[in-house]
């Protein structure tokens, strides 16, 4: 073959490479932000604490990895229901008192819910940082070309098949074309006999749920401490606000764009300036397109 | 002076305090108490001016401060400048990085402004911590000692009264918000915006003044704390966590009253510096359980008592007179 050609080839395998890394990241990064968004566009609050909770699910991996050498896949069963539990008691606890209160209030209880759960895993677990290592995270497939390890793939079909059934469960149930009733006319949907209170109850357990699966999925792919859900959830509120404050198919859009901004970034620049490129990103979507690239205009002078 | 409300008596009366205090009291630690106590109202106070008197509550405050901390401090380690000097180009940078978050608070509002403020300070963190060549990197810097009030070179007791000059200064910038013109047309602009607008007050130059005011504030605060402690650390100085000290007291103490960023940070400094002492030896995480108190705190105040302390201690004034009458 010659040197011209070689290259050639060596430049398609780079492209598919940043191609499949751009896809099997975005699927992650949609579980965690499909979450936030949620919260926001039913209850109208950003969830501050978002980061937190991922970092619980991580951490609830990890220890049923090491004291009962329990797979983060078969751990994920377990954690579906018991983060949604989490999210009902938080929101019984500490959302349902400020629901209606002003915008300043909602951010504080929710900054005040992050550090509080921040410092407890800080106090309980210390600041270490933790792996866990299950058999997938060190098996590589090659395809193409391509090599990514079993444990991404895993967590991308995991997360991409939760974020699907969520939004089936929003677009085709009886309970979802509630929740999105209440997220239109809170007023118009209590008139019509929605309890309101209810589907706020459950728009929190499924957001915090969610965001639990996605905590549980990543740990075998990520470092583990208590402070571990700051750089997703950064990432988190790029997506959303790229995608539109609580829009579902928005959040899987705007997961796909930053993860390629971020894999494209690294490739060009060196990993060290890769989160630059996406903070500049959501610096400009604010400022020129508040809305989102796909939401209506007008939305964030509101203060929705 | 009689016609003083019992705010600014109170408030007179914590500055002697602490104005008198070095004189009596020599011990190291109880100075830097103090000290740290007026530094982090003072930056609290900043904070206040955008957060409670224009009501543009940001989580990304620690951007100037770290402007502040690193301009003196690349001035001195670096240039072999007078932090003063440092002083200077940070008040210079934050303006004109305040107005930049000035003009993103006329277009957002809420939750909106709040991440884009957090996600400009972790801009420059990111800036801050890889640009190894001119600001060391996430190593940080460590800030020269040269005797002398020119190179701030200074012992505890004068830091005592540097950082009391600043608390005052403050203290007087929010007392001007509150009797002022301006400082009424900013409580209209907060309180309702349209309204305002409506009354002929131009509210998006007034909010973009008050952010960049505030911006600067806390530039000169954190060339100070940065002269002070002596070392600055990419990963403190721009953190998300100093953005929110700065909320917290004020909120625990009294959003848009002068008074209470310093009464948040009187409670909450010396519980953190009691609780550091008191857990240090035990368990290197267990240093985290003053903040596990902070977020619940700061979750029960927002709930319970959404004006602070200062208008806790309103509505119990309030109450006793009712009580005497």
């Amino acid at each position: 073959m010659d040197p011209a050609r070689r290259l050639g080839r060596a430049q398609i395998d780079v492209f598919a490479q940043l191609g499949v890394s751009t896809v099997l990241l975005g699927g992650i990064y949609a579980l965690i932000a499909v979450g936030l968004t949620l919260i926001f566009g039913i209850m109208r609050v950003v969830n501050f604490a978002h980061g937190e909770f991922l970092m619980l699910g991580m951490y609830t991996a990890f220890w049923a990895y090491s004291l009962w050498s329990l797979d983060p896949y078969f751990v994920l069963f377990i954690s579906i229901p018991l983060f949604f539990g989490l999210g009902v008691l938080t929101y019984v606890l500490v959302m349902r008192g400020v629901i209606h209160a002003s915008h300043n209030v909602q951010i504080f209880t929710t900054v005040g819910l992050s550090i509080a759960l921040q410092n407890v895993a800080l106090v309980v677990w210390t600041g270490d940082f933790r792996t866990l290592r299950p058999w997938h995270a060190s098996v590589v497939i090659r395809v193409f070309g391509t090599a990514f390890n079993l444990s991404q793939v895993v967590a991308f079909v995991i997360a991409v098949a939760l974020t699907l059934a969520l939004f089936a469960f929003m677009k085709w149930t009886h309970t979802g074309r509630v929740m999105r009733a209440t997220a239109q006319d809170h007023d118009a949907a209590t008139l019509m006999g929605i309890d309101t209170d209810r589907v706020y109850r459950l728009t929190f357990a499924i957001g915090i749920a969610c965001v639990g699966a996605a905590g549980v999925l990543v740990s075998p792919l990520y470092a583990v401490y208590p402070t571990a859900g700051l750089q997703f959830v950064l990432l988190a509120y790029v997506v959303v606000v790229l995608g539109g404050l609580g829009d579902m198919v928005g959040a899987m859009l705007g997961s796909l764009i930053v993860a390629a901004v971020e894999v494209l970034g690294s490739y060009v620049f060196g990993v060290a300036w890769k989160e630059v490129f996406y903070f500049v990103l959501f610096i400009a979507v604010l400022v020129f397109r508040p809305a989102g690239l796909f939401g209506q205009r007008g939305a964030e002078t509101l203060g929705v | 002076m009689a016609s003083l409300p019992p705010r600014r008596w109170a408030a007179l009366a914590l500055l002697g305090v602490a104005a008198l205090l070095p004189l009596v009291v020599r011990d190291a630690f109880v100075l830097d108490s103090l000290i740290l106590i007026l530094m982090w109202g003072a930056l609290s106070a900043a904070w206040n001016v955008a957060g409670g008197y224009a009501g543009q509550v940001s989580l990304g405050h620690a951007a100037f401060f770290g402007i502040g901390a690193y301009s003196a401090a690349l001035m001195t380690a670096r240039f072999h400048q007078s932090p003063w000097l440092g002083l200077l180009l940070g008040v210079v940078l934050s303006i004109a990085a305040g107005g930049v978050i000035g003009y993103l608070s006329n277009r957002l509002r809420g939750p909106y402004f709040a991440l884009s403020t957090i996600a400009f300070s972790q801009v420059l963190l990111i800036v801050a911590s890889r640009w190894r060549g001119f600001t060391a990197g996430s190593e940080g810097i460590p800030v020269p000692f040269r005797p002398g009030l020119w190179t701030l070179g200074l012992g505890h007791v004068a830091w005592v009264y540097v950082a009391l000059v600043v608390a005052l200064v403050y203290y007087g910038v929010q007392v001007w918000l509150e009797t002022s013109r301006i400082g009424y047309q900013l409580a209209g602009v907060r309180e309702d915006e349209d309204a305002a607008e409506a009354l002929g007050i131009a509210s998006r130059r007034l909010k973009i003044r008050a952010v960049t005011l505030s911006a600067a504030m806390t530039a000169v605060g954190g060339t100070f704390w940065a002269q002070y402690v002596g070392f600055v650390d990419p990963f403190y100085v721009f953190s998300i966590d100093l953005s929110i000290r700065f909320a917290l007291n004020t909120i625990i103490g009294g959003m848009g009253t002068a008074l209470g960023p310093f009464l948040g940070s009187i409670l909450i400094t010396s519980l953190e510096t009691y609780l550091r002492a008191t857990f240090s030896g035990l368990k290197t995480g267990f240093a985290g359980i003053y903040l596990v108190i902070y977020g619940t705190a700061l979750i029960l105040v927002v709930r319970f008592a959404p004006e602070g302390l200062t208008g806790v201690a309103g509505r119990l004034g309030a109450w006793r007179a009712r009580a005497d009458a």
